[in-house]
């Protein structure tokens, strides 16, 4: 950056300049995932993603010669096409896996038995025998060709429509939102009025209780499981939504009172003195006054214990179950991924169905935000 | 407004079981099953209204073909199944019989977890006939029997479990044509692999394509070949007193078996990308060098699972082919054959979860999945014509060819070794450490569960 | 009935409850129990307004006992007993046990990594997004797309990383970015997350580049609360951008620079999924956390599971004693 005050130009580009790396370098991983829930698995595992983006010459897996064959004279031959979607340029191929390269396109080969095989170019290839090919394994051909980007939406497909995800995706849509809003509004309320009373209401014990607060935000989720099941049980809520919206309403206070604490601490002393002053009640002065001025703060912690309760996975399996009628977005995309898992490109695809909804919830909450926070600098 | 979201959640249920009533894969009555035992089991049990949660390991694809074979259980009984999987089963399963939600029944493939909700008194003995009953109708059913049999919390052995659909462990994937291309014969000895796997390595190739990387499981694939090296140097009562610790885990023998995984594994030109990216390659990128131009690898030593990873359209049979991770000729241990599988316990007793215990004996509940892939079953009574394809049929012959079947070794340590100290110490073994160490540590962390 | 109109009515019943509870509450207290008038006005008014805190305080209070409170004191007692002997009392033994386990102290070492570099540098980086997007125009636009990995789960984030840290042997194309970009400068494939010591560093960046997110939004809002008049005033006396950020915004917003700072604190002390999905403490990259989950789960050896929790609660400890110093200054 510019050190010079006062060349406002330069130092204006300086920070445009510093803001489009941050904004890369923050959304390069992102993008790779993006890029990578359009290609198929197998393009995954042998290229980068950043390799999608233009032609590619490499050597294609063996791909068998298939297709009906028919009699041309008093030989039989079998037409067919390398690469039948793309548009690739064939420059070398070969019939063994120790010479793949070892012929021009357009070049007949003898492959033995009077088979003759040519690959043209574009990667149309004939087979001919002087007998009949039923019932024969037909040979494998390599080849080293430049394929154009080649996407595909069967990822997304997959993660949305297939036989095992299509009847769930959306009732697990709904069960997701479900979970999450009374699992995002109660907790801020419940806080809001906690945070008030932390930080304008005096009584004995006040520093006690905030450093409470920070002690439980520390807790480890995990211990908190099995107690916390065993007393849904004993009160028989068991495994329910009520169960769910418990146990987020409890896991997410301590950050949510903490946030919302230090925040109406911050609002100006004077404005709650005057009100006080004019007879105003504790009541009175947090509905009017404080409510409306911790707007932006109320809204930024409403994004996050709703992005926690969107992508948490352990909560929901634990207090809501596994039944398939109530079966969280997240739970069922892991699901999806099969019993030993580790498919990157249902990963990928998934990763984005999932992040949709958080992301137009932040895109319209943030004008809230940026309006919120305008009202309250002008104090 | 609680009854009336039990009433609205029954009705779902029901419809929900009606559609899967309505859409059972093999029409009843049609083709080479036993659907004798089917009508004898219906006219056994009608359970009609009642309902039956089972939480299993399945999930994806896998959980499509276990609903199919409960479509037949409901069919025949009226039980409505709720099925329910989630990728921490180890972890649901504990939070769940702990605080006392547990589901009716749980099918899972960790003995060593199963011994543990066992020991703290979550899971119902089967009925007493059990355990003949594998006797007579698995194949090796005295194996299974020992399988299934726990120390339940009064220290009493009883059967808790039942095992159905197992995995074979012990094979080698090859792609035939790419050894043809090379002029290699698939080794039928030990000998012969290791000779091949020195000649491939001559010729300038890489024979091997190994990988350990599974996530939190980082580890596993390794504890298999210890495993199946452990079968072929050592009798199988040395491998019994080495899952129970009656051997330390340090002892000589365990020591060698390490090391025997290690003549493949810790030679830079044994392995694809040499040792070092062992630990990190994901067991499931793993097998793709073999189909990759030119191969990067010549053969990948994996349970029979493993074709779901192989690269899209590989046909099995024909682009990729496997054989029988072979004995030592000079050591005369026969063919002893390493498995893995699944066992379903009940640990909420009720009517419905008896009968699925009973309907897992009948030959019906395992040509369902046979007849359509990825299942393997010892059951003598089940129809074997029936499997999906010709490699089921092939991997069938293997497990009765057997001369010595033994269950996962790592399954049946405590968890914190099988599924802890073993995996993690393994990936230290690749990465340097020397057998010795590695197995010194493994005995300090049993003895630290003791 | 459905699950989403249930869902909706929870939503009326809660929130009107809550808003019910609180409005109720406070017009019994002042109404009825402790009325302003009558003979003992004045001092039903102190009286009510020692209780008052208390009423706004406790659905908080209930919540929290219950909720988080409550499992605390469990676990401390299950540290306290061996669970295989019954639940025996066996004192520090589960502790003792710990202690002498390697992988603790690797644990301990690796957590003390974690606190001192991603709290930093998520803040850090934080407050510079948050100055520097305010400047321009298209500033909300770049918010966005920073704060973006806060809406990726921590499993979806591991996925990403680990693609980009992933190895490919030296003879074949590498999809991870990182051994491309290393490769094409002329090194070898390195295997990022199995290089001792450093691969905490690479586990790290993947919680700053997610909670970078959390700390601009928190930080932007600070700074746009401070008062014009400070910055004009600056200005005026001839302070350049920099003297402008660190003299005068800087100090007025170090209240939640240090708000921001403990929340991801407590953050890293809790991380565990990114540790586990990634290495499971693997290759030296051992954390606290991870440690617990896997006595917890792994090994079912609740006493030294707990025992670690009991640890990672200790560790809290200096963040609590300077918060209980902050809001004891507020209060005079």
């Amino acid at each position: 950056m510019d050190n010079i005050a006062g060349t406002k130009s330069s130092l204006t580009w300086a920070v445009h300049i510093s803001v489009v790396l941050l904004v890369a370098l923050w959304l390069f991983p992102t993008v790779g995932l993006l890029v990578s829930s359009f290609r198929t698995a197998d393009q995954i595992a042998t290229s980068g993603w950043w390799s999608a983006l233009g032609t590619q010459k490499r050597q294609e897996p063996a791909i068998r010669v298939e297709g009906d064959q028919v009699q041309e004279g008093d030989v039989y031959v079998i037409h067919g096409e390398l690469f039948p979607v793309a548009d690739a340029k064939v420059s070398a191929w070969g019939t063994s896996s120790r010479e793949p390269e070892a012929y021009e396109p357009g070049q007949t080969v003898d492959i033995g038995d009077g088979d003759t095989l040519t690959v043209s170019e574009s990667g149309a290839y004939t087979l001919t025998s002087p007998e009949s090919l039923e019932g024969k394994r037909l040979p494998r051909i390599f080849s080293t060709a430049a394929t154009p980007p080649e996407f595909t939406f069967a990822n997304y497909r997959n993660v949305l429509f297939s036989s095992t995800a299509a009847a769930g995706v959306g009732q697990s849509f709904v069960n997701t939102l479900t979970v999450a809003i009374p699992a995002t509004i109660i907790p801020i309320l419940v806080a809001a009025f906690a945070a008030y009373a932390l930080a304008w209401m005096e009584f004995p014990g006040r520093s006690l209780l905030v450093a409470a607060v920070v002690a439980l935000l520390v807790v480890p989720l995990q211990l908190a499981l099995i107690p916390l099941l065993q007393f849904h049980n004993a009160i028989g809520i068991g495994k329910s939504y009520l169960g769910v919206w418990m146990a987020h309403t409890g896991f997410g206070l301590p950050l949510a009172i903490y946030l919302l604490r230090n925040y109406m601490v911050g609002l100006p002393r004077d404005i709650i003195e005057c009100a006080k002053v004019d007879g105003a009640s504790d009541f009175q002065i947090f509905t009017k006054i404080v409510l409306p001025l911790s707007f932006p703060a109320l809204a930024s912690f409403a994004i996050f214990q709703f992005l926690w309760t969107w992508n948490d996975l352990l909560v929901a399996l634990v207090f809501l179950g596994t039944d398939d009628q109530r079966l969280v977005l997240t739970a069922r995309l892991v699901n999806l991924l099969g019993s030993r898992g580790g498919q990157w490109e249902i990963l990928a695809s998934s990763a984005f169905v999932s992040i949709a909804v958080p992301l137009i919830v932040f895109f319209t909450m943030q004008r809230y935000l940026v309006r919120g926070l305008l009202a309250g600098s002008v104090k | 407004m609680r009854p009336h979201l039990m009433a609205a959640a029954a009705g779902l249920a029901i419809c929900a079981g009606m559609a899967g009533a309505q859409s059972l894969k093999f029409p009843i009555g049609e083709g080479d099953f036993n659907w004798g035992s089917y009508d004898e089991f219906k006219s056994g049990h009608d359970l009609s209204g009642q309902t039956l949660s089972i939480f299993g390991p399945w999930r994806g694809d896998d959980q499509a073909l276990i609903e199919t074979v409960l479509a037949y259980f409901t069919e025949a009984t009226g039980v409505n199944i709720s099925y329910a999987s989630s990728e921490n089963y180890e972890q649901q399963i504990v939070i769940d019989t702990e605080a006392g939600s547990a589901p009716n029944i749980a099918i899972l493939p960790q003995p060593g977890l199963i011994q543990n909700l066992v020991s703290k008194g979550f899971v119902t003995p089967l009925p007493d006939g059990t355990a003949d009953w594998l006797r007579e109708n698995y194949a090796a059913g005295e194996s299974w029997v020992k399988l299934s049999t726990f120390k339940g919390p009064d220290g009493v052995d009883r059967i808790y479990a039942f095992p159905y659909k197992i995995d074979v462990k012990s094979l080698v994937w090859y792609v035939p044509e790419n050894f043809e291309d090379a002029g290699y014969e698939v080794p039928t000895t030990m000998e012969e692999l290791k000779a091949l796997t020195e000649q491939i390595a001559a010729d300038g190739e890489t024979p091997w394509c190994i990988g350990l990387g599974s996530g939190g499981a980082t580890g596993w694939p390794a504890t298999d070949w210890v495993e199946d090296m452990m079968l072929r140097t050592q009798p199988p009562e040395v491998y019994d007193e080495w899952t129970t610790n009656e051997i330390p885990f340090n002892d000589p023998r365990v020591v060698e078996a390490i090391d025997e995984f290690g003549w493949f594994a810790k030679n830079d030109a044994f392995v694809a990308g040499g040792a070092g990216v062992v630990a990190t390659t994901d067991f499931r990128d793993s097998p793709k060098g073999l189909f990759a131009s030119p191969p990067q690898c010549y053969m990948h030593h994996q349970a029979s699972f493993i074709p779901t990873f192989f690269p899209e359209g590989v046909q099995m049979g024909v682009d990729a082919d496997f054989f029988y991770f072979p004995a030592y000729e000079s050591k005369d241990l026969g063919s002893p054959v390493l498995g893995a599988g699944t066992l379903a316990f009940i640990t909420k007793d009720s009517p419905a979860a008896q009968a699925f215990i009973e309907f897992l004996e009948t030959p019906i509940a395992h040509e369902i999945w046979m007849a359509q892939t990825g299942f393997l079953t010892p059951f003598t009574g089940a129809n074997a014509d029936l499997y999906g394809d010709s490699t089921l049929k092939k991997l069938g012959k293997i497990l009765t060819d057997a001369t010595t079947f033994r269950f996962d070794g790592s399954d049946l340590m405590p968890a914190g070794v099988g599924a802890g100290s073993f995996w993690t110490g393994m990936v230290n073994y690749v990465g340097g450490a020397s057998a010795e160490d590695v197995a010194t540590q493994i005995q300090s962390s049993w003895d630290a569960l003791k | 009935m459905n699950p989403a109109l249930q869902g909706v009515i929870t939503i009326i019943v809660g929130v009107g409850g809550c808003i019910g509870y609180f409005f109720l509450s406070n017009l019994v207290l002042d109404k009825f129990v402790f009325p302003p008038v009558g003979k003992h006005a004045g001092r039903n008014i102190n009286r009510a307004n020692l209780v008052r805190p208390w009423l706004f305080l406790l659905p908080a209070v209930i919540a929290l006992g219950l909720y988080l409170a409550y499992p605390v004191v469990a676990t401390f007692w299950l540290s306290l007993t061996d669970r295989d002997a019954g639940g025996a009392f066996v004192g520090a033994a589960n502790y003792v046990q710990m202690m002498n386990e390697p992988k603790f102290w690797e644990a301990i070492r690796n957590n003390m990594l974690w606190l001192i570099v991603v709290p930093a540098a998520a803040t850090a980086f934080g407050l510079i997004a948050a100055q520097l997007t305010d400047r321009i125009a298209w500033g909300n636009i770049a918010k966005s797309l920073i704060f973006m990995p806060m809406a990726i789960s921590f499993v979806g984030a591991s996925v990403i990383w680990k693609l980009i840290y992933d190895t490919r042997p030296a003879d074949q194309d590498q999809i991870g970015v990182l051994n491309a970009i290393w490769v094409g400068l002329g090194g070898d494939p390195q295997t990022w997350l199995t290089i001792p010591f450093w691969n905490n560093f690479f586990l790290m960046v993947v919680l700053i580049w997610i909670q970078t997110g959390f700390a601009m939004v928190i930080l932007s809002a600070a700074l746009r609360g401070i008062p014009e008049e400070t910055v004009e005033a600056a200005i005026v006396d001839g302070a350049g951008p920099f003297q402008i950020f660190f003299k005068i915004k800087v100090p007025q917003i170090m209240g939640t620079i240090v708000v921001v700072w403990t929340t991801i604190t407590l953050v890293v002390l809790k991380i565990f999924d990114i540790v586990l999905a990634m290495t499971n403490g693997q290759w030296g990259t051992q954390v606290l956390a991870n440690y617990m989950y896997d006595k917890l789960f792994r090994s079912f050896d609740w006493g030294v599971g707990s025992a670690s929790a009991m640890v990672i609660m200790l560790l809290v400890m200096p963040i609590l004693i300077w918060n209980v110093r902050t809001v004891r200054k507020e209060m005079r």
